[in-house]
């Protein structure tokens, strides 16, 4: 597994995370009607670790010390991975944008703080699908296109 | 329009150069050893520079280890 690898497998785990994050929240405040309990010192300590220290663990090893990081295929995977993400942006924005009218009704308004709300998680999603779109690209061998 | 076949030596020069490991070509030729497997699969077409480091890996001309089918063109 090269570097460009492990970064997207990294960006996916914060992705799930912050996924898995939101619809506990969600489901939380919106269906249980509760307030959520204010999270413990060590679970602060393990997002901290996992989002700064892991990255610098997890993508030091090299597979040798004469192999380039990255060389021109994966300058390619990663090139197709930013239009998949770019043109996924779009198609967010588009739904984002149409969604609250089928949701809150036409003539409905909706607070000025749920903007950001609405609008961030898009390039989280594209950060989402950007790692998808790489590790895609790789796996279409089997284990490091290796058979 | 028939599919352009671009075909490899590089897995059969490399069991002829000492049997010469993925990674060890990947070092000479400047790219990870995913693009090394990737090529000898056929699931990818290195650029012409890469080719040429590889065939100079193997001291070998660029037409003695890539090879176009142009029948396949016609």
């Amino acid at each position: 597994m090269n570097k460009t690898q492990k970064s997207a497998i990294y960006c996916l785990s914060v992705f799930s995370l912050c996924i898995t994050m939101c619809i506990y929240l969600v489901i939380k405040i919106y269906i249980l009607k509760s307030v959520p309990g204010k999270p413990s010192s060590i679970f602060w300590m393990v997002i901290y670790f996992l989002v700064t220290a892991a990255p610098f663990i997890f993508l030091r090893k090299k597979q040798s010390p004469n192999e380039p990081d990255a060389d021109e295929r994966d300058d390619l995977i990663k090139k197709r991975a930013v239009v998949c993400s770019f043109v996924s942006v779009w198609v967010l924005l588009a739904i984002t944008s149409i969604a609250p009218r089928f949701i809150v009704g036409s003539e409905a308004s909706i607070p000025a703080w749920a903007l950001p709300l609405i609008n961030l998680p898009i390039f989280l999603i594209a950060m989402g699908i950007y790692s998808i779109a790489v590790l895609i690209q790789y796996g279409r061998g089997d284990k490091d296109g290796e058979s | 329009m028939a599919k352009v076949e671009f075909t490899n030596s590089v897995r059969r020069l490399r069991f002829e150069n000492d049997e010469m490991s993925q990674q060890d070509l990947a070092g000479k030729a400047g790219c990870t050893r995913q693009t090394i497997i990737a090529i000898e699969q056929g699931k990818y077409n290195p650029s012409l520079a890469l080719a040429f480091k590889i065939a100079r890996a193997f001291s070998q001309k660029i037409e003695d280890v890539f090879q176009y089918n142009e029948d396949s063109n016609k």
